[in-house]
């Protein structure tokens, strides 16, 4: 009994010295699978943050006006807020989240990416800061040929 | 996968592109019939080979463009040092590749 006891001492003290180096290393698709199949950007916000009601504000977002190839649309977004997590949504596809980032201490936020749009929509990058708040920003693109068919 | 990583005023500019078909749920449908053989990147890390610090985390979904690239940024680097990078895919692929920062 107590060699039991101490094993499952030692085991939970070490599950929880492997706890802060996994916390960096965060799989959304692990920890959230409801984002990744929400439909609308408000629910996938809701499911990634618990809220949708964000400040419209301290969120950069640049892409064409215009994309010519809906199969690859470079979008790039940065923020000067401290962030914890930032996350991109769009509404031409059947889901809604495109990817989410955890941010590092020496990460710069400023991140770029190609993505698929089926037809003309917005794009929307949610900021968590680490002062707990959400910030967004969003710019709509008109897509002249469907990249993805969905 | 290609990893170029650059440093410049302490910043690393690193711009990475991964091989991969990236088919969303509605084309392996319309391709195969099964909207289950929809196979696309799922999670991409970055990591420094000097400290193992990780500079970039990322979940993705089947809207990444085919072979998508991406760029990113970190700071705490320096010329010479390596990023190693790695991603998962849906059906349990995965991929890596490696970038030296170069610059001064």
């Amino acid at each position: 009994m107590q060699r039991r006891k101490f094993l499952n001492f030692t085991l939970g003290a070490l599950a929880l010295a492997v706890v802060p180096a996994s916390v960096r290393a965060e799989n959304f698709r692990e920890t959230k699978p409801t984002v990744w199949t929400a439909h609308t950007v408000d629910d996938a916000i809701k499911a990634m943050f618990g809220s949708s009601e964000t400040i419209k504000d301290g969120v950069k977002v640049k892409t064409q006006d215009v994309a010519s190839n809906g199969g690859a649309i470079p979008i790039e977004f940065s923020t000067k807020i401290p962030a914890k997590t930032v996350a991109l949504f769009q509404d031409a596809n059947p889901e809604a989240a495109v990817c989410a980032y955890s941010v590092g201490k020496n990460d710069i936020t400023n991140y770029s990416v190609k993505i698929k749009m089926a037809k003309s929509g917005t794009v929307t990058v949610v900021v968590e800061g680490l002062d707990g708040k959400l910030y967004s920003g969003s710019k709509t693109l008109e897509v002249a040929l469907g990249g993805c068919e969905g | 996968m290609k990893v170029k990583a650059k440093l410049k005023n302490g910043v690393i500019s690193v711009k990475a592109m991964a091989k991969h078909e990236m088919s969303t749920y509605n084309q392996a449908q319309k391709k195969t019939g099964d909207r289950e053989n929809a196979n696309f990147i799922t999670h991409i890390t970055a990591t420094l080979k000097s400290s193992g610090e990780t500079v970039l985390d990322m979940s993705t979904s089947q809207f990444l463009s085919k072979n998508p690239i991406f760029k990113f940024k970190f700071k705490g680097a320096e010329a010479g040092d390596v990023v190693l990078m790695n991603w998962v895919d849906r059906k349990g692929g995965t991929g890596k590749g490696k970038g030296k920062i170069k610059g001064k």
